[in-house]
């Protein structure tokens, strides 16, 4: 269990976020402050919605036909979901990194490279400082400096998702997002990501989907558990686990639904 | 069953037999030497001198042409049909696009004839007929095959890829042009292959366009012929056992060669993924 | 928190920095010329359909379509010729329906791997690869010389068959292929043989996309050309033009479009040339049609589900 921080700014607010499929109402109303340089845990049954709010987050529905999202989201106060905000430069602030590795077919080192050569670094040195800065902070370093320029699909699931975690922090974001980062890796993979994101937590806001609340247990010092599209609950992570308030958070806590 | 299976293989068997042994008569009984027939300038074969360098080189501009023409808007289709169509344009553009593969050559070289032709011989002064003509009409009929397996290729590519991309913020054509055309390379080589396979082969709307001079092409105007033009109009006057028939089965072996020889280009690219 | 090199790291604004105006500038342009491109096609098939039918409009007549052609005077008529287009695309279907049939089966539910299909497949794509002119000769060899049958819709048709095999084997496979193997493995639990499971469950499920893949290929035969040249001829008979014996001289539609370009003597080539054009149009249009409600109609009947 992970102590509280004392409380600094929120980085990342949202407001009434209601996300619909067409016709299918996913997310109901969502609502939750995410403190700065924390990790907050979303944790909830398969189907509940926790993915498809930390996608609103960084305005990954955009790219879904027939996906709607309305409400606010605010980053630093301002909300992203203003129609003269470009999501290129959200996406930017925000990094996420998916529950499969999806490295590209590049060499380690472009994909490391991907983001700020888009965004317009062209100096090389730059970008060789960036990739080990990046590859550091993944704990990947070692493992591949001598082999940077091979093929980033040579790498074990559990290196491409480290890889895939430097690729995002290359861009320096202030909020990283990760749905469900550890499920398909094996358990040394897993305590792997969970020790690297006790390090991220340092310089980055967190969030983090997962549907082990051991895990969430762990690592994380906020929880919000979601519910049939709703966020029931949201608290430090030690009152949700010892003190739920709410009776389905109790009933999920101890298992009497999964 | 087997045996019907066996039937592609026995057709291949003699296809090769056949056109082989036919093929190579200009050598053995006409005897003509290869590097005559796949270099010299002059035609004429009734005096022993097949020399189809004109023909070779008219196939190889009006390809080039064609694939240079066709190939980059075939791939772009592609792209569009992949990664941005909505799918009411996807049901306008596919149906069309079968279309396109559905209207017999004939006919392809009928309207280059009565639009092309015209039109070309307004805008240049020339007789219309020609390299560029026939590049234009190839260019046409090439793109189906490009886009259709272009499209393909790009589908193959993993959506995850796309979604990487975008999260870290690209913009659309960002992440179609640094993730998915170089992951689907092997793909989109092997559209362009078949593309250049289907323009060396096609016989009549080139032949109805070309102009069928015997002549080495000096600009795109200037009409020229090519290996199946050549043959589709020599054929019906030559005597069997001429060495004028000799001399075009040979051309249609070297396409048969040409053929095969792409067909092993395919299986490279594809082998290199 | 580390400024990063690339801009706007850590600032608070989200104005849209200069860098991101210009990316979204050439995604844009880049996003309308392939729209461009995409419409630059319908347009021009439209453009090309519409030529064809105002050029053709004026010649097509009841007259025309039913009277034989004429070698030297106006007036002649392509009646003949769109027998023998029918003529010669059933026969070839005759023999290329089973052989593709049977060969798709067999490479796609019965040998799933080795040196056999491994050659059966390369043969396939090498012969789809070869143009159709060069088949034209290999058919000119083997019937006309060969055989001795001199110009026949027969040697035509077995050309063809040559000429469709491949692409006609890849539509059996797909087709086949699209039939779930759940499908199979409920069949073969049950006790079935795997020819039986073939016929009673695979077949039909896979009848819509593989009648559609034949409408679709009999419309390319109806239009094939220069297979056909010089295996079943470039004239009809005179006093028999409706002849159905496998060995006549059958000039088709399609041949008799560039036979009418190229060497005939009539003096109204341009009104032949337009109405034959226009009626291969027409043909291939309706080819296509009937694919796709066949298609959808067929799956339906089968399988309860449209494809």
């Amino acid at each position: 269990m992970v102590e509280a921080p004392p409380v600094t700014q929120d980085k990342v607010v949202a407001e009434n976020v209601n996300v619909y499929y067409g016709s299918f109402h996913a997310i109901k109303n969502a609502s939750l402050k995410i403190p700065a340089k924390s990790v907050t845990a979303l944790i909830g049954p398969s189907g509940c919605g926790k993915s498809t709010f930390l996608r609103a987050i960084d305005r990954m529905h955009d790219l879904t036909p027939g996906a709607r999202v309305t409400g606010k989201v605010l980053l630093d106060g301002q909300d992203i979901y203003a129609p003269e905000v470009d999501p290129v430069v959200i996406r930017h602030r925000i990094g996420m990194v998916f529950q499969r590795p999806n490295p590209f077919p590049k060499s380690i080192y472009e994909n490391v490279a991907y983001g700020p050569r888009i965004h317009g670094e062209r100096n090389r040195k730059v970008l060789d400082a960036t990739v080990e800065r990046s590859l550091r902070q993944a704990a990947l370093w070692d493992e591949v400096k001598d082999r940077l320029h091979h093929s980033a699909l040579g790498l074990s699931g559990g290196q491409q998702q480290r890889l895939c975690i430097a690729r995002a922090v290359a861009l320096n974001p202030e909020v990283l997002l990760m749905d469900e980062p550890a499920s398909a890796l094996d358990p040394i993979a897993t305590s792997k990501i969970e020790d690297l994101i006790g390090e991220l937590k340092n310089e980055y806001t967190v969030i983090i989907v997962t549907h082990s609340m051991q895990q969430a247990a762990r690592i994380s010092e906020f929880t919000a558990f979601f519910h049939l599209g709703e966020i029931v609950e949201h608290d430090t992570t030690s009152n949700i686990f010892t003190r739920p308030k709410e009776k389905r958070t109790e009933d999920y806590i101890t298992g009497r639904f999964g | 069953m087997k045996g019907a299976g066996g039937f592609v293989i026995i057709a291949m068997a003699f296809l090769f037999g056949y056109l082989g042994l036919e093929g190579t008569k200009t050598f053995f009984v006409d005897h003509v030497s290869p590097l005559t027939f796949l270099f010299s300038p002059t035609y004429a074969p009734d005096a022993k001198q097949p020399g189809s360098l004109v023909f070779i080189v008219g196939s190889l501009a009006i390809t080039l042409f064609a694939i240079c023409l066709g190939g980059p808007i075939g791939v772009a289709v592609g792209v569009f049909l992949s990664e941005l169509a909505p799918p009411k344009m996807a049901a306008l553009l596919k149906p069309s696009i079968e279309l396109l593969v559905g209207i017999p050559s004939v006919v392809y070289g009928w309207l280059g004839l009565t639009l092309l032709v015209p039109l070309i011989r307004a805008l240049s002064g020339t007789a219309g007929f020609g390299l560029m003509a026939a590049g234009i009409v190839l260019s046409i009929m090439i793109l189906p095959t490009v886009i259709t397996l272009s499209e393909d290729a790009l589908k193959a590519v993993s959506p995850f890829l796309r979604e990487g991309s975008m999260a870290l913020g690209a913009t659309r054509w960002e992440t179609i042009w640094r993730v998915v055309l170089p992951t689907a390379k092997s793909g989109l080589a092997v559209a362009i292959i078949l593309g250049v396979a289907r323009a060396i082969g096609e016989t009549l709307a080139v032949q109805m366009v070309i102009g069928n001079a015997v002549t080495l092409p000096t600009s795109l105007f200037s009409p020229t012929s090519a290996l199946p033009t050549e043959i589709v109009i020599d054929m019906a006057g030559a005597a069997q056992g001429s060495p004028l028939q000799h001399a075009l089965f040979s051309m249609a072996f070297l396409l048969l060669l040409i053929a095969m020889f792409l067909i092993l280009g395919v299986k490279l690219a594809l082998r290199k993924r | 928190m580390a400024v990063s090199a690339a801009k706007p790291g850590g600032a608070p604004l989200l104005t849209v920095p200069s860098n991101v105006k210009i990316r979204r500038a050439a995604n844009n342009v880049m996003t309308g010329l392939l729209w461009l491109c995409a419409c630059g096609v319908v347009l021009m098939l439209a453009l090309l359909v519409g030529y064809l039918f105002y050029l053709g409009y004026g010649a097509l007549s009841w007259h025309f379509i039913t009277a034989p052609p004429s070698e030297v005077t106006a007036g002649g008529g392509i009646g003949p010729e769109i027998f023998n287009s029918f003529y010669i695309l059933c026969l070839t279907l005759i023999f290329t329906v089973p052989i593709a049939l049977l060969s798709g089966i067999y490479l796609q539910e019965y040998a799933k791997s080795g040196r056999f299909r491994q050659i059966v497949i390369f043969c396939a794509e090498s012969l789809a690869t070869v143009p159709s002119i060069v088949m034209g000769l290999f058919g000119l060899l083997v019937f006309v010389y060969l055989l001795g049958w001199k110009f026949s819709a027969l040697g035509g048709a077995l050309t063809l068959t040559v000429v469709n095999l491949p692409a006609l084997m890849r539509v059996t496979q797909e087709a086949l292929g699209s039939v779930p193997d759940t499908y199979r493995e409920a069949s073969m639990g049950l006790g079935a043989t795997r020819w039986q499971t073939v016929v009673h469950v695979v077949i039909p499920s896979a009848v819509a996309p593989l009648i559609t893949g034949i409408v679709l290929i009999s419309g390319r035969i109806f239009g094939e050309t220069a297979a056909l040249i010089y295996t079943a001829g470039l004239s009809v008979s005179v006093n028999n033009p409706y002849d159905w014996s496998l060995f006549h001289t059958a000039e088709t539609l399609a041949v008799h479009l560039w036979y009418t370009h190229s060497e005939s003597l009539v003096p109204d080539v341009a009104r032949i040339g337009n109405g034959s054009a226009l009626v291969l149009l027409i043909m291939v249009l309706l080819f296509n049609i009937a694919a796709r409600f066949l298609g959808r109609a067929l799956s339906a009947r089968f399988t309860g589900r449209v494809s």
